[in-house]
């Protein structure tokens, strides 16, 4: 024992850490502030030295060429022991990162803690989360399987439309005119170097600005933050209850830390590593790429503008988004900082996480693409519409299925989603209805008159008009009974 | 007390979502992606071939489908690996079958096929004690439309007289072809109640001629302007 002191000692006389090191985990905290609500920090703390750990172990196999990395992906997932754990780990741990960067940003928007005096805080966490979603990306890229080919021909296509420079950016970002071994060097380099070496630098700098003005007192209705006042009252505040970081409120920060570490465990564990994909091979056609979850809400957002204002919303609205996030703590950097008086906050906070989660989810599913193998693979339609059916109603069930109109429209479930689906459509649509949207199409569905036969159009028409619950009579047009009536006198 | 509460609330749901992936993922290891990896021109499991280019016609395990039921073992033993490969490849004339093959402009490289085949070949085919001698796949004789017809009356009016099973509509005649009609009417069709050629006249199996005269007889039958609208209104009138 008192040779490690001496040691200690002997350390700690020329480095001169200790100090500060004690200061810091001494250093007073709010007493309400010692809450389960200020964890995610500290969490995306841990999950970026996760992040570090795997990502060096990955780094030792990966081959950055691009005849090389995929196999080598490939060789970590099948032939080392644990490998496809350690890509899981990392590719979890990413996912993990951007969720908990975003809701630590959403809190501390929340609790108006990026009001005076921590408007560069906030800053600086305005870079930390485009870096953290520059990690997502480039990370995304170095998997160099058909999703991230075609990612990558997005994002070039994207970097094309900037006015001026845009051939110029392009070049820059694929290292050449082309996706070729240049891009992923160029992607190797900032994903393990640039990018990482800021993100560190930054997050520590974030950590010690933290750390220095003292973490954001719990916010009351009423406690108005004023420039002049604000430093002394939240000295007293802690003065009067507060209590020391360590211990006082840095178990919570480990607790959830632990926690989130073996949630992204469990998750790696369980659903196993992302990819690779196919092949990056440019030939193979039959491919639907997608970019990874946190992208899908863009990839959403562009497949439902239409195509003039694209180029627009691309270069225009993240500038005016990051120029947002950067201003907020200057236009907005004293005043309330409880939600109870900020109405606003709140109301624009769930807005985002609305459409977020609705264009994500709707990115996830892409109801906007025909699903190309529907026609031919995947469940028949039900045996309950063709088991009893007439022959040339199960014929038309065919037709359905080789003129590929599943592709589109789903029945029972199975399909693609950019029509509606027809499950019920004999209910709602009588037959010269149905006869009328086959052969004319409208909406957004092509007209079929020119490639369908007339017995094609009979067989498929008599096909739709059983799709319709047993126990509800199919639609029909009254005015064809009337004539029925009509007719049946004069012909017998 | 409320920290308590979010930290077995999380606990609980990643527990939640541990059970629920376990069900979905089956295992736990190195991920099960070979068949993903390969270039789809590669792939040559029957399983997989036949879930993303047949099953939605011909049913998820060759039967049950709008589509004839490939795996009624009557089915396997009469047809003959040359023509399935030709229908397959090429697609069948007359017919909705469409072409796979890449020869034809489809995306099914040879071996895919002949994977395709010896696959239907090893799961459905069983060796049946040769009672009565089959009639053969393809067509040899001429059939004789009247003789056929007479057959007709007798042997399958009894089920094919109402509305709902009419197999001389001639719509439908217009999308079957003469071998598919030819298939159905010695190989039955199992998955729909349609007798094979052995059982559907009782105590005396269909020949060779029989069937050539049945198909001859629906043949006669088919119309130059076929699917007219609103086929049924004759009949109401
Ligand atoms: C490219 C995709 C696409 C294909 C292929 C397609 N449809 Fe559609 N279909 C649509 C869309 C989109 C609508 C909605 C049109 C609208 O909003 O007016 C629609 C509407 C319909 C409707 C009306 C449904 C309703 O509830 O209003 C029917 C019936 C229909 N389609 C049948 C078919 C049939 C039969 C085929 C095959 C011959 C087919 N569709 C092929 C996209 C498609
Ligand atoms: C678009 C629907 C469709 C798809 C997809 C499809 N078929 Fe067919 N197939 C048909 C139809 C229709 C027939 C004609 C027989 C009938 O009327 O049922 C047929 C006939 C056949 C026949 C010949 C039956 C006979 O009379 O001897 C074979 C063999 C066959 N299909 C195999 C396949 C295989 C193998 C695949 C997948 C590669 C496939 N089909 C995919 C619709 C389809
Ligand atoms: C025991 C009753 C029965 C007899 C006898 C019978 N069938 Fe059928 N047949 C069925 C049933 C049931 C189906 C399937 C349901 C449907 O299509 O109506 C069917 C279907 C068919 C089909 C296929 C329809 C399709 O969907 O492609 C053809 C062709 C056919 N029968 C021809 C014949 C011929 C020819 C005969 C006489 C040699 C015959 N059947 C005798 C019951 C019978």
């Amino acid at each position: 024992m008192r040779r490690l002191k001496v040691l200690y000692e002997w350390f700690d006389r020329r480095l001169q850490l200790g100090e500060p090191i004690k200061e810091m985990a001494l250093h007073p905290v709010p007493n309400k502030t010692a809450s389960w609500w200020y964890v995610f920090g500290s969490a995306a703390f841990v999950l970026l030295m996760l992040q570090i750990v795997t990502g060096i172990l990955l780094a030792l196999v990966y081959v950055p060429s691009a005849g090389q990395a995929w196999n080598s992906l490939n060789v970590l997932n099948h032939q080392l022991t644990l490998g496809w754990f350690l890509r899981a780990m990392h590719g979890w741990g990413s996912n993990f990162m951007v969720a908990v960067v975003l809701i630590h940003m959403a809190q501390v928007f929340l609790f108006g803690a990026y009001k005076f005096p921590r408007e560069l805080t906030w800053v600086l966490g305005v870079f930390l989360l485009l870096m953290t979603l520059g990690m997502a990306f480039t990370g995304q890229v170095l998997r160099f399987d058909q999703d991230a080919y075609w990612g990558l021909g997005i994002g070039a296509s994207i970097a094309s439309r900037v006015p001026f420079v845009g051939n110029w950016a392009v070049h820059m970002m694929l290292g050449g005119p082309i996706i070729a071994g240049a891009t992923l060097s160029r992607f190797f380099a900032f994903h393990v170097f640039v990018i990482p070496g800021m993100l560190l630098a930054f997050a520590c700098l974030h950590v010690w600005m933290v750390l220095k003005l003292g973490i954001n007192e719990w916010p009351m209705p009423g406690r108005i933050v004023r420039r002049a006042t604000y430093a002394a009252e939240y000295h007293k505040l802690t003065k009067k209850d507060g209590r020391a970081f360590v211990p006082g409120a840095v178990w919570k920060d480990a607790f959830f830390s632990a926690a989130i570490l073996a949630a992204v465990a469990v998750c790696a564990a369980v659903l196993g590593p992302y990819g690779p994909g196919g092949r990056p091979d440019p030939t193979i056609i039959q491919t639907a790429p997608k970019p990874d979850f946190f992208f899908l809400w863009l990839y959403a957002v562009l497949s439902y503008l239409p195509p003039s204002l694209e180029t627009p919303f691309l270069l225009i609205a993240p500038a005016l988004g990051i120029a947002g996030l950067v201003a907020l703590p200057f236009c907005a950097g004293e005043g309330e900082k409880s939600w109870h008086r900020r109405p606003v906050a709140i109301l624009m906070l769930t807005s985002i996480a609305l459409a977020w989660s609705v264009l994500t989810h709707l990115g996830t599913f892409t109801p906007w693409s025909p699903k190309m193998t529907a026609w031919s693979g995947g469940s028949p339609v039900p045996v309950r519409y063709t088991h009893d059916a007439s022959p040339l109603q199960r014929q038309g069930a065919i037709v359905f299925q080789s003129k590929q109109c599943r592709n589109c429209h789903s029945i029972a479930g199975v399909g693609g989603q950019r029509g509606p689906a027809l499950d019920l459509v004999a209910s709602r649509m009588t037959e010269d209805q149905l006869i009328r949207q086959v052969l004319q199409g409208g909406g957004n569905m092509p007209a079929y008159g020119k490639n369908l036969s007339p017995s094609e159009v009979t067989a498929l028409v008599s096909f739709l008009e059983t799709l319709h619950p047993a126990n509800e009579p199919p639609a029909a047009d009254a005015s064809r009974n009337a004539a029925a009536v009509l007719v049946t006198p004069a012909h017998q | 007390m409320r920290g308590c509460a979010f930290t077995g609330g999380l606990v609980l749901l990643s527990l939640a979502l541990f059970v629920t992936c376990m069900g979905c993922h089956g295992r736990i290891g190195e991920p099960n992606d070979q068949d993903e990896l390969m270039r789809p021109e590669e792939v040559i499991s029957f399983d997989r071939l036949y879930q993303q280019n047949c099953s939605a016609c011909h049913g998820e395990n060759g039967s049950g489908g709008p589509a004839l039921d490939l795996s009624n073992p009557t089915y396997q033993a009469l047809v003959d690996d040359a023509s399935l490969k030709r229908w397959i490849t090429s697609g069948m004339p007359g017919t909705q079958m469409p072409a796979f093959g890449e020869s034809a402009g489809g995306f099914l490289t040879e071996q895919q096929i002949d994977a395709l085949v010896a696959g239907m070949r090893a799961r459905w085919m069983f060796k049946k004690s040769a009672g009565v001698a089959m009639p053969s796949y393809l067509a040899t004789i001429v059939g004789n439309a009247g003789h056929g017809e007479a057959i007709f009356q007798a042997s399958c009016v009894s089920c094919h007289r109402q509305d709902k099973q009419k197999i001389t509509n001639t719509s439908y005649l217009a999308l079957v072809s003469d071998q598919s009609l030819r298939t159905i009417v010695i190989a039955g069709r199992p998955d729909l109640g349609q007798p094979d050629w052995e059982h559907v006249r009782p105590g005396q199996p269909l020949a060779d001629q029989d069937v050539s005269d049945i198909v001859a007889y629906l043949h006669s039958l088919r119309s130059d302007t076929p699917g007219q609208p609103y086929p049924d209104e004759s009949a109401k009138r």
